[in-house]
């Protein structure tokens, strides 16, 4: 699924994310210009951060994780629920970037709400290269 | 802080119903059982740390998020032009 798909714009993450717990709701932004990555931009304060995602399976098309049932508990979701998968993207000041496969985020178009996996074991890595060396 | 001494299979229990249990105690580590409700969250410390510190390099200014969209493409991996 992607974020083009999904009519609702505001996403609520009820835990924030590790690191800016204290924002809650991000817009999801989809447009041309921005394909295939996808915006989520910190509603409210101004200081509220924004992040760029991407599908994972766009970047490891073998890419699988599994969702615990706390998981879907906190998407509000079943697991046969279409979700929403978006790995950060960290740009660096180089040109160069890379792509946060083991903790990705994951939104249930449904609910409109977010989560960030918090894997304790992951065979992805928290900065998987994005660009060809 | 608050300190508690605990044996083997002894507990606290935490707000409404979150309960620390102590499962073994080895020579290495103690093996801990949390019992919470589905939808609070429960993470080792040092992975939310990682995690932190690795959003905390992926913050992204709107302003410039098109041209940054423009670079990574042109700089991603064969996988993200092709399926695009």
């Amino acid at each position: 699924m992607t974020a083009k798909n999904i009519p609702e714009r505001i996403v609520t993450f009820s835990e924030g994310l590790p690191g800016f717990e204290a924002f809650r709701q991000f817009v999801l932004v989809a447009s041309p210009s921005l394909d295939p990555f996808t915006l989520l931009q910190g509603a409210g304060p101004t200081d509220a951060p924004s992040f760029v995602g991407i599908d994972p399976l766009l970047v490891d098309n073998g890419y699988r994780t599994t969702l615990s049932a706390s998981d879907l508990s906190r998407l509000e979701a079943r697991s046969s629920d279409p979700l929403l998968w978006l790995a950060l993207v960290a740009a660096r000041p180089d040109g160069t970037a890379s792509v946060n496969l083991r903790a990705p985020i994951i939104i249930n178009p449904a609910s409109m709400r977010g989560i960030q996996l918090l894997a304790h074991e992951s065979a992805y890595r928290l900065d998987h290269p994005l660009r060809a060396a | 802080m608050l300190v508690f001494t605990r044996k083997l299979n002894e507990a606290i229990v935490i707000g409404d119903g979150i309960e620390i249990k102590v499962l073994r105690i080895g020579r290495d580590g103690v093996r801990i059982g949390v019992t919470a409700a589905p939808a609070v969250p429960v993470h080792r410390l040092e992975v939310y740390d990682q995690i932190r510190a690795a959003n905390a390099l992926s913050v992204a200014d709107p302003e410039s998020v098109h041209d940054l969209a423009q670079r990574l493409r042109e700089h991603a991996d064969a996988p993200v032009a092709v399926r695009r």
